[in-house]
Formats: structure tokens, sequence, C-alpha cells
């Protein structure tokens, strides 16, 4: 068999070999997980977001890490005290590669891990007066004006009141604090900790600033997390053409920016999964619409930047949307052409959380890379499947846990942006309150599987062999071990920005030069000219139980 | 004695893990072996993000990601379907099950769902080693020690006496534990060494990929180590309660030896020394030499070690070697501090002979954070920093110097291979010290000097 034949004869034969592995009931489970990328069917359906098989190593994290870790995490004026033993705290502090920078006067809370620390007593006896005095103590030594409480497991179960203590302490000291119970075994990933923290901002934050009155074509970024600096480089694009930035959410955020949230004209939404209940929310409580963006790869940003000049259809917005795509088109267009020469006929996996693996496909191919296997490790089958599906998509136990939170019309600040007849025509041309997902975009033949697991990681790169493995650093090293070149999705090796045009470039350059390090040429030894990878599975277990 | 943290409930920015982390380190020294966690996903998912980034290696830690349904009902379903997948898949013969602060929390009881687990599944075959490890309940220096002990509770037992020695290696580097392993076959001796993850921990590229990485402890000596002629644990810290010597000893009455990690001169004579007396060998001659390097390379740098006030910091075993080897070389400890809970630190410290001489007392604390250390930091006018990456905290504010040194070290590369023990790696270690504050002397000194005394 050929390495590099993506048949789908072939394709198919590697996922039957890989489910054929597993017992019937995880081989069902696991099937319905993946599926091969048929044009000419015209739904294709995919489960996603469903409790994890236990033993198999997922990529997963746990509520907690998708509530304090992504969502809330980045807002740098905001003390995150983590309730519960060291080790979660631990393990959140700065592992996420959200970057900001404080302006003058601003407090800057990112560089801490606040912990209560609980110990045995705590766990026995309950947590509640040590919470309260922590956050007594973090208000008289930090002076914050907000705290953010998040809860670890145990705290659910023994049943600290974190609430009332969340809601105490707010009148004690006159600032904002609240509480989120994002214990770590809710829900099925860091999904339901997304939705969790959504909720909390949308409770306690977005909106709390009636006095602000909003400049001219102003928005806010919605789940871009400044990963690297990508927000700052999108940042550059759109106050170039003149739009005005009035919360990010949450990756250079702050928390009292976020208060004025509801003023902007526009949501953009980067990352669909980790806050479309925002996008959402804020649209049913206040009016603002919300568009589908994606800035990563150079023609995404392209349409992107058309869409939203259409949504604002201001004739100085439409000609300086022109002008800046053709100016920084002439920037970077040697650059990547260059890199495009090193890269192209590569192959690509990308298997990264709720949005990368269908963001960065574009930009692979930018720069000559196909990419013939997705997956996400959190998204529900909207992300994959398009919103359309919303309403088929079975709501279990798992899922019912998380609240859904209701809001209601604000008769003070609600507006309609833009009217009726008008927006019903945009719908049309531009991704409005709407995300197609991924599959879509994917070609014939190429596999998308959901909550890729460890065993299936190995098998699929030994059988597919890319020559570029997009994930994060617990399966990077697996690819390195088989001499294949890997790239952080998360944290980008500790590079970046990769988002927008600047973006591109810098992407570019490090995928050419990870393809094409001198190291890979002498990984087999001269006194051994064959290589002893195989293009078989290698070890078939008899059988797997759910 | 100051007070241990500024503030009582709050820790900012911690200087210690949880007791998981600590098992997980443990069991990666254990030849076809795997560990699974009883809890959360996320738990698994965190320790090994964060063990892939200090070893840049593949990390397997299987999970029983228990949901919500797990914590009303118990988590045993999860737990033995969990076991059966990582057989399957996996195929190790031994399985370690650590628990988490959730298992602890709603009370599993591991012990009775494995036992019910191997009847069930009619596994004799296979070895399981559950591990008590709450997240609340220590650190993970202590959550290593107690899975080495139960590894070694669960899988000896009396057995008939042989010539073999045990060495108890603490969480040192893959490096050192080669290290270790190459001074005891200076020694000609057979030797039960556990947990050795210096194959594991530090694989070489071999354009192959095996689930489970080759090399770890094998079975057969870890069972052997019930008749061997002695223990040495390489730890002086561990309490009596986990060190895995004092079981054997207590268990199988194997003499015990127990000795700080071979960093600093005083460290390596008291290792050689040990394993001569365990041995009846003399000690080879190779050691010599390279301690008169050591010696010479000690007085080359006096002078300016003597203008070094340190800050250590870490797990207690490292900062006790470190300190150690401060204290010999004249560079003022002015701050000794970890973040577990330990007394023995100062104890043993208190000890050491320089301590009576020194013209200032160095400040040491357990069981603090780093928003702690770095106000000390700032008292006692600190030049430069020992201890892991998150020391970089105080570092990035405060331009002190960090020499990278413990566990985790993941903001640079090559953690798994930092090798300072013995003579030659002290050396090493030592140079490294004195230089990197040289680096920062050369380039404020005459700017300073000049404040003082010209202006």
């Amino acid at each position: 068999m050929n390495d590099k034949d993506f048949s789908k004869e072939k394709i198919d034969n590697v996922i039957d070999k890989l489910l054929y592995s597993y017992p019937a009931k995880v081989s069902k489970n696991r099937k319905e997980h993946m599926l091969v990328r048929d044009c000419s069917q015209d739904k294709q359906q995919i489960k996603a977001n469903t409790r994890t098989v236990p033993g198999i190593i997922t990529n997963r994290g746990c509520c907690y890490a998708g509530c304090k870790g992504v969502v809330l995490g980045p807002l740098r004026d905001m003390v995150h005290i983590v309730h519960g033993p060291i080790g979660c705290s631990y393990y959140a502090w700065g592992t996420r590669r959200h970057k900001g920078k404080p302006k003058e006067g601003e407090q800057n809370y990112l560089p801490y891990s606040f912990s209560t620390d609980m110990q045995e007593k705590d766990i026995v006896f309950g947590g509640e007066k040590k919470l309260k005095q922590a956050i007594k103590e973090a208000v008289e030594i930090f002076n914050p004006k907000n705290i953010a409480i998040c809860s670890t497991c145990p705290v659910g179960l023994i049943g600290d009141d974190i609430n009332s203590v969340a809601a105490e302490a707010e009148k004690e000291y006159g600032i904002t604090i609240f509480a989120t119970s994002c214990e770590g075994y809710k829900g099925v990933s860091q999904s339901g900790g997304h939705h969790i923290a959504n909720n909390a901002l949308m409770k306690h934050v977005i909106g709390s600033n009636n006095d602000f009155v909003a400049p001219k074509y102003s928005i806010n970024i919605l789940g871009e997390y400044n990963i690297g600096g990508d927000e700052w480089e999108i940042s550059r694009i759109l106050s170039k053409i003149g739009y005005n930035i009035i919360a990010r959410m949450t990756g250079n955020g702050t928390t009292e920016e976020l208060r004025n949230a509801h003023k902007a004209d526009l949501n953009l939404v980067q990352c669909h999964r980790s806050i479309n209940y925002i996008a959402e929310m804020i649209e049913k409580k206040y009016g603002t619409p919300w568009l589908k963006v994606n800035f990563i790869g150079i023609e995404a940003t392209v349409r992107t930047l058309r869409d939203m000049a259409k949504f604002f259809d201001d004739p100085e917005i439409l000609s300086r949307t022109e002008e800046v795509i053709k100016e920084e088109l002439e920037d970077i267009r040697e650059d990547v052409e260059y890199y495009r020469g090193q890269c192209a006929g590569k192959t690509a996996f990308l298997f990264v959380g709720g949005s990368r693996a269908h963001h960065y496909q574009g930009l692979y191919k930018e720069i000559g890379i196909e990419t013939v296997l997705a997956g996400y490790e959190f998204a529900h089958r909207d992300d994959y499947e398009g919103r359309h599906v919303i309403p088929d998509i079975q709501i279990d136990a798992d899922n019912r846990n998380i609240e859904d939170l209701d809001v209601q019309k604000d008769p003070q600040n609600y507006r309609i942006v833009i009217p009726p007849q008008r927006r019903e025509k945009l719908e049309q041309e531009i991704p409005l309150n709407n995300y197609a997902g991924m599959i879509n975009e994917m070609k014939d033949g190429s596999v998308v599987i959901d909550d890729l697991n460890h065993y299936e990681t190995e098998e699929l790169i030994r059988i597919l062999k890319p020559d570029v493995f997009g994930s994060g650093i617990k399966d990077k090293y697996i690819a390195q071990k088989m001499g294949i070149f890997s790239k952080q999705m998360h944290s980008y090796d500790y590079g970046g920005p990769y988002a927008g045009f600047k973006g591109a470039v810098n992407f570019a350059r490090d995928i050419a030069m990870g393809i094409h390090t001198p190291t890979w040429s002498y990984l087999v030894p001269p006194w051994k000219k064959e290589p002893s990878l195989e293009g078989e599975v290698s070890y078939i277990p008899e059988s797997v139980e759910q | 004695m100051k007070n241990k943290r500024n503030f009582t409930n709050l820790n900012v920015n911690p200087c210690k893990m949880c007791m998981p982390m600590g098992a997980a380190i443990a069991f990666k020294g254990i030849e076809n072996a795997m560990m699974l966690l009883h809890g959360s996903q996320g738990c698994s998912t965190y320790i090994r993000r964060h063990m892939a980034r200090h070893y840049n290696e593949p990390i397997d830690v299987a999970s029983s990601s228990l949901s919500e349904k797990g914590t009303v009902y118990g988590g045993a379903a999860n737990l033995k379907n969990g076991l059966k997948n990582v057989i399957r898949l996996y195929d190790p013969k031994i399985i370690g099950i650590a628990t988490t602060c959730l298992a602890e929390t709603i009370g599993e009881n591991i012990d009775m769902i494995i036992r019910e687990f191997i009847e069930e599944e009619n596994l004799n075959d296979r070895h399981f080693v559950p591990v008590s490890t709450p997240g609340y309940g220590a650190t993970q220096f202590e959550g290593y020690f107690q899975a080495v002990r139960k590894i070694i509770e669960y899988l000896t037992e009396e057995t008939k006496p042989n010539n073999s020695i045990n060495i108890i290696v603490p969480n040192i580097t893959p490096a050192e534990v080669r290290f270790i392993k190459d001074v005891l076959k200076e020694y000609e001796v057979e030797y039960n060494l556990i947990p050795d993850f210096s194959e594991t921990l530090d694989a070489p590229f071999a354009y192959s990929f095996s689930k489970i990485p080759p090399g770890g402890s094998s079975f057969s000596n870890i069972k052997r180590a019930a008749g061997a002629r002695a223990t040495v644990e390489i730890s002086k810290l561990a309490d009596k309660a986990v060190s895995p010597g004092e079981y054997l000893n207590d268990t199988y009455k194997v003499p015990l030896y127990r000795c700080s990690i071979p960093i600093g001169l005083q460290n390596n004579d008291e290792f050689l020394r040990i394993l001569s007396e365990v041995t009846g060998r003399e000690i080879p001659d190779r050691f010599a030499k390279e301690r008169g390097r050591m010696l010479d390379a000690m007085i080359d740098s006096h002078k300016y070690n003597s203008e070094i006030r340190a800050a250590i910091f870490g797990e207690p075993e490292s900062v006790y070697a470190a300190s150690r080897m401060c204290l010999e070389n004249g560079i003022l400890p002015a701050l000794i501090s970890t973040g577990s809970k330990t007394s023995r630190l100062q104890s043993l410290l208190q000890k050491q002979e320089e301590m009576n001489n020194l013209h200032e007392t160095p400040v040491i604390i357990d069981d603090t954070d780093f928003e702690t250390i770095r106000e000390l930091v700032k008292q006692l006018d600190v030049n430069l920093l020992i201890g892991h990456s998150d020391g970089k905290f105080i570092t990035e504010r405060d331009g002190i110097p960090l020499v990278r040194y413990g566990f985790p070290v993941n903001d640079r590369i090559g953690s798994q291979r930092i090798m300072f023990a013995g003579y030659e790696g002290s050396t090493r270690f030592l140079d490294l010290l004195t230089n990197t504050y040289l680096d920062r002397k050369y380039t404020t000194y005459r700017n300073r000097i000049y404040a003082k005394y010209a202006s």
C-alpha cells in the first residue's frame, strides 16, 4: 500500500481496522465518532460531546479546565480564586499561553495563581470559612475590582455553598465577586466548563455598565484567547480599518471592558464552541447580532473583513477594508509564496480543541498542505455539521446538568441594530448568527474523528504518515518518536502569533522550518538503511469494553 | 522562624503540586506498568501535560473518567471498564491505580473494587497496585514515595536472602538515575533500583514507538528486594510512613541506609561510603579523581561564591541537597524553602556544621508559596535563585537570575538530561551557580561601584 494513498478504499480499510480492535460495544460507540467525508452525501452525521470511554487515553480535560483555564482565566483584572486542593490551581497557572498586556494603571493578575489549598480537615469539616477568609486576604492585599471563584471536584461533593459566600463577600467589599460551580466531573469534557463560565459572565459582568456610550463601528471579539499574541494581530488589522473594539472575550480582555460589551454593534465569534452561548445570550437580551469569523488563514481573514464591512455597509469602512486588504496582502505575498514552495504537496493531521481543527485547514491549504484528518477534542455536533443541527441534538443527562441560562429582553437596552429586512438579506450573504461547521469545508475522502484517543492517534499516524501532526503537547511526543514533525496547535510551541496576515507568515515559516529541519535526515542510522516503520496496524487487541 | 506563608487561607503561586503527580512519576519507573487515575479525566490530562513538558516524552496516564453519575452512584463500573480497556489496549503487567480528590471524597474503596475486578475477570497474571493519593493529602513529594512504597508493599513477599542491594531513588532526573546505575556498575554489585525511569522518561529515538516504553524496574527485581542485603534509600526527607526502605526494614528486616541525593561533596562522600559499607568494596578509584577535580573547582570559585546569597526552593529532598552544597561552598542559603510540609528539613540542616559558623541565620520555611518566597527574597537581598521553573515568577519581576534545578523544569529544553549528581555533576552545578552569579555581577557592578564611590 502506498504511503500517500488516501483513496477512499484505503481510508475505509484503515477505519475498519481501527474499529475491529474494539469490542462490539466500544466499536459501535467509536464508529459513530468517525466519518470519512463523502461530498456526494447531503448530510453526514457524527457523534460528539458524549462521555469519554474510560481507560482509553483521551486528550480531553475537565469542566474546571474549560471554565477557569479557558474562558475566565485570561481576564487580566480578575483574581481567580480556585477553591479546592492545590493541584488544580497549580496545573492551570500560566499553562495556556493567553497573553495580556495591562494598560497604564490597570490591574494585572495573569501571573498569579490563587488557591484555597484545601487540606483534609477542610474536606471533612467544609471549606466555606476558608474560602471566606481567602477572599478577605485577597481583597486586603491585592485590592482587586473583580474576583471569580472556581470550584474543583471535592467542593461540590462536600456541599460548600460557594454562591452564598461570594454573594456575601460581594456585599461586604463592594466589588464584583461571583462563584462558578465548575467541578471537574461535570459534563463530559471542558465544554461544560465553557458554558458555565459563559453563564457567569452574562449574569454578573456583561451589561453592568449602562453609562458607556459606544463609538462608531464598535465590535466585541468573542472566543479569541490571545494565544501567542493572536488577538494583538487581529486587533491591529481591525483598528487599522477603523473598528473600535469594546471588549475582548477573553484573551487580553478585562472584566471592566466586558461590562460595556452590550453596547457594541456586532459580536465577532472566533471560537464557536467556547463562547457561542454568550453571543446568543447577548443577542437575545440586547439585540446585538453575531458574526462567525475566522482570522486564521489569509483567505479566511480577507473573507471575514469583507463580511464585517458588508454588515456595517458604510462607504468609509468598505473602502478602508479593501485598502487594508490590498496593503496587507502586498506585504506578505512574497514570504507566503516562498514558504508555499517549501511545503507544497505535504499532508497534515489536525486534532485540536473546538475550532482550530477547522480554522487551520484553510491556512494549511494556502501553503500547499492538505489536511487528511481532522477532529475536535470537545466539540458538539454543530461544530462539525453546522448550527442547523442544534434542534436535533439529543440532550443527555450529562448535558442537562449544565445550566442553560434563560435570558430575557432587556427593555432599557435592547435595540435593533439592523432592520429585520436587511438582516434577512445579510443572513444569505454572510455567516450572521450562523456557523456552517467544519465538515462542509473538508475534502472528499478526508477523515473526521471526534475525541481522538491515544491509541487511535498512534495507529493513524503509523498508517497515514502525515508530514505534519498538528495537536497538543500530550500527543506531540508520540508523533516525534515516530519521526514525524509535530506542531503544537494549542500553544504554538511557544511561538506565534499565527492569526491574521502577519501571523500567517509566522505560521508558514514555522511549518516550513519544521518540515525541513536537517534533523529528520539523520533518523535512520547509516548502517541501517531500511526504516523499520511498518504501514500496518501492529498490534490488534482482542477486545475493549465500554 | 518566619511565618510559613503571607496568607493563611490563600496560597498565592504554589510551590507544590498534588499527590497523584508524584505517583505518576513513580509508576513510570516500573517495567511494563501503567497508571490509571480514578477520578475526573482532568487530573490525568493535567498531569500528562505537565510531565510531557518536563520530560519531553509521551506520557500515558489513563483515567476512569468519572462523571457526575459516578459521583452519585460510585465509580466502580467506570474503574473496572477503564482497567479492562487499559489491559486490552496497552497490555501492562503492572497497573497502578491512584486515587484523586474526587475518589477519596466520595469514599471509593478501590482495594475492594480491584479485588472484585480480579475475581470477575479471572486475572491472575497481572498485578494491581492501589495507591491512595488524595490531592488534599499532601504534595507530589509524598505522593511519589507513597506510590513507590505501595509498589513494594504489593509486589514483595517473604523471600530467600540474596546478595543484591536495593536502591530507592527520589524524584531526580532520568540522567541522574543513569548516573547512579553507572556508580553501581563500578561497585560490581547486583541491585534493585526502584523506580527506574532512566529509560522510560528519557527514551532514545529509535524510529519505532512502543505503547509502553521499554525500561523500568522489573517485577523480579522488585520481588528480590524483600531478600536484599540492604536498602540504600536516597532520601533523608521522606517521612517514615511513606518510606519504602522503612517498609522493607520493618517487614523483611532489610537493613536500611538513608542518604541525600549525591549532589554536593559531602552528599557524594556519604553515598559512596554507604555503598562501600553495604557492598564491602573499596570506593572505586575513578571517584577519588573526580572528587579531587570537584575540590579544585570549589577552590577556584570560593571567592565568588561567598558573594552569593541564594534562595532555594522545591521538593524537600532536592532543597536539602542543594542547601548542603551551598553551605559547603560558602554560598549563603539565605532562604531555604519548600511547599511541602516537613519539619525534617529544618532539623537536618541544623545538624550541618557550617550552620553554626554563619554570620547570618538562613530562613528555613516549609508549606510555603511563591508569593511568600518572593517577599523573603526581597527582604533577604537574595541575588541567586536555585529551584524549579516556577521561580521564574520572581526572575521576571525582580530580575534575580534562576538556576533551574528540580521538578519541574518546563520552560527550558533538556530537563530530563540535567545531571547534577556525582562529583562531576555537582561540579557542573556549582560552576553554573557561580557563573550565573558572575554573569549578573559583571553586567551591573561597574555601575554599582561607580554609584557607590565616585558619584
